[in-house]
């Protein structure tokens, strides 16, 4: 299931009626439920595609964060060209470990292509909306939050 | 013999505790309707927001500023941000995070996930007048069963804990639950909140929550908050050069 919706999205996830749907809920369910912070200084109307190397996985409370060099598109990292690096926040332990993932999915040194809502300020951070990892397993961000579900 | 061991058992049966017929007990997440979801589950609307009229303009203002706030991409802060527990009676729901019940006959411990919230419900003692408890995040509770459903007392929260939807509240805010099992795997926590210096009358909501069968709750230790609160009191992410 995992690996045809993968082959499918290639890194550039599709919005599904299911992910509509699953949003709608939340939407619907919001009044009551309290979070650690507004996810407003994330432009969730944005996607950005990082392909880059894992520098850090930080599987923490009150979130789990993916630190990516991201290399130039035109001149990449192996011609010695830029890097930028990237902040990706995810969900908190608890919230990815509902929506499938393991502490261990990700390695300092894996490439991986992360799906990021940007930060609405400019700076090079994001909120993950779907990673594809090493393996070509992809993960979203909790349940019913991105992924393959 | 045997009419003296049935004459026993009957006894036994009078006397027995309400508690012994429901057990709460277990891992319980936060339920949300939607595909496939029975609407007869689901839990009723809540109330609406009535607060006295000194009340009234300043919440309606300070909503309209976080609205706005956030449509901005600068969302306003709250003690969250800063890792502060969310205390009652936010604390029972909480995004996706599981509560766990321990059920004694004595005594009913809610642990929240979300930075590890404890509550004890004492079942076998009083509850004390609302002056003499010292304001705190959980304030102090006492249960008991009326028939197969817990109600729980709570009082003594600290004015400086937002209420649900981020009401403001007075030092003599009482809290009353509700909580039963709608099935075996779907638990109903309805909340009154009373408050005879803020409310113009009860505001009441209904929580749901399925069961987790074999969940292991997972510990959130607040170690790692990039988030911060900038000059304005909005919430900033903090990213890193490397």
């Amino acid at each position: 299931m995992i690996a045809r919706l993968c082959r499918g999205c290639g890194g550039q996830p599709r919005r599904t009626a299911a992910w509509f749907a699953a949003l709608a809920i939340a939407v619907v369910a919001a009044p009551h439920l309290s979070a650690h912070h507004s996810f407003a200084m994330f432009d969730t109307a944005r996607r950005v595609t990082l392909v880059g190397t894992v520098t850090a996985f930080e599987w923490t409370n009150p979130h789990v964060y993916i630190e990516l060099d991201v290399p130039d598109e035109k001149d990449g990292a192996a011609k010695g060209g830029a890097v930028k690096h990237w902040s990706v926040e995810l969900g908190s332990p608890s919230i990815l470990q509902q929506g499938g993932w393991k502490f261990s999915d990700v390695k300092v040194g894996d490439k991986v292509t992360a799906v990021i809502n940007p930060l609405r300020n400019g700076d090079a951070g994001g909120l993950l909306f779907q990673v594809t990892l090493r393996d070509g397993r992809v993960l979203g961000n909790g349940p019913g939050r991105g992924g393959a579900q | 013999m045997i009419r003296t061991v049935a004459a026993c058992l009957l006894a036994l049966t009078i006397v027995a505790p309400a508690s012994a017929q429901v057990d709460l007990s277990g891992v319980w997440a936060p339920y949300r309707a939607g595909r496939g979801a029975d609407p007869a589950l689901n839990p009723p609307p809540p109330s609406p927001i009535v607060l006295k009229a000194p009340y009234a303009k300043p919440y309606e203002e300070r909503r309209a500023k976080e609205d706005e706030a956030a449509k901005r991409g600068e969302p306003l802060a709250t003690p969250a941000v800063g890792c502060v527990p969310y205390g009652m009676p936010r604390m029972m729901a909480v995004a996706l995070y599981p509560v766990e019940i321990i059920q004694r006959p004595q005594q009913i411990t809610m642990v929240t996930e979300a930075f590890s919230e404890v509550r004890r419900v004492y079942l076998d003692k009083p509850q004390q007048p609302i002056d003499e408890v010292p304001p705190g995040y959980y304030g102090r509770s006492v249960g008991r069963w009326d028939g197969s459903t817990l109600i729980v007392d709570t009082v003594g929260i600290k004015e400086s804990v937002p209420s649900y939807q981020m009401l403001p509240h007075s030092s003599q805010m009482h809290i009353t639950e509700r909580i039963r099992l709608v099935t075996p795997d779907m638990l109903h926590d309805q909340i009154t909140i009373e408050d005879p210096v803020v409310l113009e009358k009860p505001v009441v909501y209904t929580l749901a929550y399925r069961r987790m069968p074999n969940y292991e709750m997972v510990e959130f230790i607040c170690e790692n908050n990039r988030e911060y609160v900038d000059e304005k009191g909005a919430v900033r992410m903090k990213v890193k050069d490397k």
